[in-house]
C-alpha cells in the first residue's frame, strides 16, 4: 500500500491483496489520514478478506462521523466480487461518493 | 498479525498437513485392503478437505486446486457413486503421493511438476461419474479461485423448490478465526458453492477507526442458502472455524419456496441495523447496540447450534521439544540426587523402617512416577515412521518392476521421539534393500513356486524393555556363496576362512561391501548396510540378520525405548562397579561346583535347570583381570540376548538394584566395546553400563565352539 500525498486531494491506493496481513497497515494508513478528504484508489485490488473489509467499513463510518468526504474509485471487478461475497453491495462503497 | 505469528501459523499448518496426509494414506490403504470402517472414507475426505482449507488460507493455489479435484473424486467415493476398485484406489494413492509432494513443495517453496499434476487431475476427473463433462465443470469451478466475477442469481424464491432446502445461517467470526490463518471470505466462498446464497453483512458492532483493532472481528453475516445438500454439508464448510466463531444453522420449513417469515424478519432487522453508511455520529457515541426483540435473531446471535465436541478426539497440545527435554534432564538430575540422598541417609546410620527411610522410599516412588510420566511425553508410536513406508514400497516396486505388498504390524508400539526421528533413514534403506535385493522378479518367483507378489513385512514390538523392529521379505534369501566370494574378492576375508552361515550373512554389514554387481539406482548410491548398522548402533541399537535360502531374509533391529534412564542391577567386578540393564536379566544364582563344567580352554558352561548355558566371565571379557574368576566365589546372572539366546554372566558380587540415568560415553568420550553408556551413582562415582549383547557377542568364539557340545548335551 502506498500513500500518495497530493496537495489538493489525498489519495490512498489499496494494496492488491487485502488479506489479514494487510489489515493493520491499512488501518494505520487510514488513521494517519483521518480528518482529511480522502479518495481511496481501488484499482489494484485483487482480493479482500474479512478484516480489511472491517477496516474499510470502519473508515467509512469514521469519515462519515467526522463529516469528511471519503470516496472509493476504480473498483476492480475482483474487488466488487470480493465485496459481494462478503455481503456488501458495490453501491455501499460508491454511494457516498455519489452523495458527496 | 505479525510476520512471525504468520510463519508460526503456517508451520502449524504444514505439521497438520503431515498428520492429515498420514491419515489419508492409512485410510486409502485400509479401503484397499477391505478393512475400512464405515467412517474411513469420511476421514479420508476430511483429510483432503482440511488440507485444501488450510492451503486456501495461505493462498497456496496449486495445492488448493489439486486438493479440490481430489476431494471431488473422493466425494463420489463417499456417496457411493464410485466403487472402490483396485484401479480407483491406485489412482487415489498416487494422488495422495502427489498431494504430499505438493505440500512439501509449498512448504519449501519448490517448483511443482505440473505435468504430473495434470496427468493425475485428468485421471481423477475420469473417475468421476460423468467423466469429462464433470471435469469441464471442475475447470470452471477452479477459475473462481482467482476471483473472476461470477454471476449469482439472487432470486431464490423461484428456484427454492427445485434447488432443495433453504437454510438460515448466522456466522460471526471471532478474532481467533483470523489469528489462526482462516479467512471469512474463503469460508463464504465455500458456502456459496453449495447453492444459491443471499448474504448480508451486519456491521453494527463495528467501532470507529480509532477504536478498531484491525485484527479483531466485528462483523456478522446473515446468510440465506438454498442448497440440495444437507445441513452436514454446510457444517463441513465451517469445520475449521467452528470453534472460532458463533455459528447457527437453521433449516427453513419444507420446500415451500416462500421465505420464512421469521427469516424475513431477521434479514429485515439486520438490514435495518446495518450501519455501513451511518448518519453523522459523534465520536464519543458508544457503538450502536443491537436492540433485537426478534427471538429468532437472538437465537441466531448466541450461536445456539454450535456443535458439541467429538467425544472421541483426545485433546492434545503442541509443546516445544526443548522444554520437554529440559524437563527430562531435570528429572534425570532429580533421580541422581535422590539416589545420593538415599546413600547419605544410609551412611548417617538411619535404619530401614525409620521415618527418614520411609520418607525417602516415598520420594523414590514419586520420582519414579514423575520420570515415567515425563518419558511418556516423549514417547511416540512408530506409526509416524511406518506410515511413510507404503509410498516408498510403491515407488521402489515401480522402479524395479516387482510386485510388492507391504504388511505392517505393531504400529502403535511407542518409543522415544529421538529414536523415532532417527529411525526413518535406516528403515527406508532396509526396505529398499529388501525389495531391490531381497525379493525376486515376479517371473522368477512364479518359477520358484511362489506367488508373483512379494511380501515385505514391517513389524514393531516391545521385547525385554527394548523396541524390536523387523523388516522381513519372502525373497530368495542371501546367496551365501556369492556373498563369501565377493567378500573374499574385496579382501574383506581370507578366501579359505571357515565361516558359519551366520557369519557369512553378517559380512553384508562390513564397510565396503555391496552385493549389487552394478550400483543400482535404488539401494546403491554408495550407502551400504554398514552405514545402516552404524546409525542404529549410534542409537544404542543392534542390527542382526537371519536368512533362509529360498525363504527370505529378516533384518532385526533392537533399540532402547529411551535414551535417558534405565533400571539396572549394580554389580562389582574386579573392584569396578558395573550396571547390568535389568531388562536383560532373567535371574541370578550362586553357582555350585557340580553345575559348572569346563570345556577346554577358558570356556565354561553352567547347568541351570537341565540346560547348559555358557558362562561369560565379565572380568576377563572386559580385561579387568587376566586370570579366570572362581565361579563358586561369584554370582551368575542369567541374561537373555536379543536373539533369545541365554547366557550367564559371572560377576563378583551384586550390590543392588537401582534406577540409573544414562550418560552417553560416545558423546563424552568415545565408544568402548562391551560398554553401552555410563552413569553417576549415588556416591558420585561413575559406573559403566554393560552392553550385555555386545559382551556376549564378544565371547562368541567360545560360544560358537560350544554349540555342538551343547546340542549333544541338550
Amino acid at each position: 500500500m502506498t500513500a500518495v500525498t497530493d496537495p489538493s486531494q489525498r489519495i490512498l491506493e489499496l494494496a492488491p491483496v487485502l488479506d489479514f496481513r494487510a489489515a493493520t497497515p491499512l488501518a494505520e494508513g487510514l488513521l494517519a489520514m483521518r480528518g482529511t478528504a480522502l479518495t481511496i484508489d481501488s484499482s489494484r485490488v485483487e482480493r479482500i478478506g474479512g478484516q480489511c473489509l472491517q477496516v474499510l467499513l470502519s473508515a467509512k463510518k469514521t469519515w462519515s462521523a467526522d463529516d469528511t468526504a471519503l470516496s472509493f474509485t476504480n473498483l476492480t471487478p475482483t474487488f466488487i466480487e470480493g465485496l459481494r461475497l462478503l455481503g456488501i453491495a458495490e453501491a455501499d462503497f460508491t454511494r457516498e461518493e455519489m452523495s458527496e | 498479525m505479525s510476520v512471525d505469528a504468520m510463519a508460526t501459523v503456517k508451520q502449524t499448518f504444514f505439521q497438520e498437513c503431515e498428520e492429515q496426509l498420514a491419515e489419508l494414506e492409512a485410510g486409502l490403504l485400509a479401503i484397499e485392503r477391505g478393512e475400512a470402517e464405515p467412517d474411513t472414507v469420511n476421514a479420508v475426505f476430511r483429510a483432503v478437505h482440511s488440507i485444501k482449507g488450510g492451503a486456501g488460507a495461505f493462498s497456496l493455489e496449486e495445492l488448493v486446486q489439486f486438493a479440490h479435484v481430489f476431494e471431488t473424486t473422493l466425494d463420489h467415493l463417499r456417496t457411493g457413486a464410485l466403487e472402490p476398485s483396485a484401479d480407483v484406489l491406485g489412482v487415489m494413492l498416487r494422488a495422495a503421493d502427489l498431494l504430499a509432494d505438493l505440500v512439501v513443495a509449498a512448504r519449501d517453496g519448490l517448483a511443482v511438476d505440473g505435468e504430473r499434476s495434470d496427468v493425475l487431475v485428468a485421471e481423477l476427473n475420469a473417475l468421476s461419474p460423468g467423466g469429462a463433462a464433470d471435469a469441464e465443470a471442475e475447470e470452471d469451478d477452479m477459475s473462481d479461485f482467482s476471483f473472476t466475477p461470477v454471476t449469482v442469481a439472487f432470486d431464490f424464491s423461484d428456484s427454492a423448490a427445485d434447488a432443495g432446502r433453504s437454510f438460515t445461517v448466522s456466522f460471526k467470526p471471532k478474532p481467533e478465526l483470523y489469528a489462526k490463518g482462516n479467512e471469512t471470505a474463503l469460508v463464504l466462498r465455500e458456502l456459496e458453492r453449495l447453492g444459491q446464497m443471499e448474504i448480508i453483512c451486519d456491521a453494527s458492532d463495528l467501532p470507529l477507526l480509532g477504536e478498531l483493532d484491525p485484527e479483531g472481528a466485528y462483523l456478522e453475516w446473515a446468510i440465506k442458502l438454498t442448497t440440495e445438500k444437507g445441513e452436514d454439508a454446510i457444517r463441513e464448510v465451517f469445520e475449521f472455524v467452528e470453534w472460532d466463531c458463533s455459528l447457527s444453522i437453521q433449516a427453513d420449513d419444507a420446500e415451500t419456496g416462500s421465505t420464512d417469515d421469521a427469516l424475513a424478519a431477521l434479514l429485515r432487522s439486520i438490514q435495518a441495523d446495518e450501519t455501513v453508511v451511518p448518519v453523522a455520529l459523534p465520536d464519543a457515541a458508544p457503538p450502536p447496540a443491537i436492540e433485537e426483540p426478534d427471538p429468532s435473531a437472538a437465537a441466531a446471535k448466541t450461536g445456539a447450534a454450535r456443535n458439541e465436541p467429538g467425544a472421541a478426539a483426545p485433546q492434545t497440545i503442541r509443546a516445544d521439544l526443548e522444554r520437554v527435554d529440559r524437563l527430562i534432564d531435570l528429572v534425570g538430575e532429580l533421580v541422581i540426587n535422590q539416589a545420593m540422598l538415599s546413600q547419605r541417609v544410609i551412611e548417617a546410620g538411619h535404619v530401614p523402617g525409620s521415618a527418614v527411610a520411609i520418607g525417602l522410599d516415598e520420594l523414590e516412588q514419586l520420582t519414579r512416577e514423575i520420570q515415567e510420566c515425563v518419558m511418556a511425553i516423549r514417547a511416540q508410536a512408530v506409526k509416524s515412521v511406518f506410515q511413510r513406508m507404503p509410498r516408498l514400497v510403491r515407488e521402489v516396486a515401480g522402479m524395479t518392476g516387482k510386485s510388492v505388498r507391504l504388511i505392517t504390524d505393531g504400529e502403535g508400539t511407542e518409543v522415544d521421539k529421538t529414536v523415532i526421528d532417527r529411525l526413518t533413514d535406516p528403515l527406508t534403506h532396509m526396505i529398499r534393500n529388501a525389495i531391490d535385493h531381497g525379493l525376486e522378479k515376479p517371473e522368477v518367483r512364479v518359477a520358484a513356486g511362489k506367488p508373483a507378489e512379494g511380501v515385505v513385512r514391517l513389524s514393531a514390538m516391545h521385547r525385554s524393555g527394548r523396541i524390536v523392529i523387523e523388516v522381513a521379505d519372502d525373497g530368495a534369501g542371501i546367496d551365501r556363496q556369492r556373498v563369501k566370494a565377493l567378500a573374499a574378492g574385496k579382501g574383506l576375508i581370507a578366501a579359505d576362512a571357515p565361516l558359519t552361515d551366520e557369519e557369512i550373512d553378517n559380512l553384508i554389514f562390513l564397510p565396503g561391501f555391496s552385493t549389487a554387481s552394478e550400483v543400482s539406482n535404488i539401494s546403491g548410491r554408495g550407502v551400504g548396510m554398514d552405514v545402516v548398522k552404524r546409525s542404529i548402533q549410534s542409537l544404542g541399537g543392534r542390527l542382526s540378520i537371519a536368512s533362509r535360502p529360498g525363504k527370505g531374509s529378516t533384518f532385526t533391529m533392537s533399540l532402547p525405548l529411551t535414551l535417558a534412564v534405565l533400571d539396572g542391577m549394580v554389580v562389582t567386578v574386579a573392584d569396578q562397579t558395573l550396571v547390568v540393564p535389568l531388562t536383560a536379566i532373567i535371574e541370578t544364582l550362586q553357582p555350585k561346583a557340580a553345575d559348572v563344567h569346563g570345556l577346554g580352554g577358558s570356556a565354561r558352561v553352567i547347568a541351570i535347570r537341565d540346560a547348559f548355558t555358557p558362562l561369560v566371565d565379565i572380568g576377563r571379557e572386559l580385561d579387568f583381570r587376566s586370570a579366570a574368576t572362581d565361579p563358586l566365589a561369584g554370582v551368575a546372572i542369567l541374561v537373555e540376548t536379543e536373539g533369545g539366546r541365554r547366557s550367564a554372566l559371572l560377576v563378583d558380587t551384586i550390590q543392588g538394584q537401582r534406577q540409573v540415568v544414562i550418560k552417553s560415553l560416545e558423546s563424552n568420550y568415545r565408544h568402548v566395546p562391551g560398554i553401552a553408556a555410563a552413569t553417576i551413582l549415588g556416591d558420585g562415582r561413575v559406573a559403566l553400563i554393560l552392553d550385555v549383547d555386545a559382551v556376549i557377542a564378544n565371547s562368541q568364539s567360545d560360544v560358537t565352539n560350544l554349540e555342538p557340545v551343547l546340542a549333544a548335551a541338550g
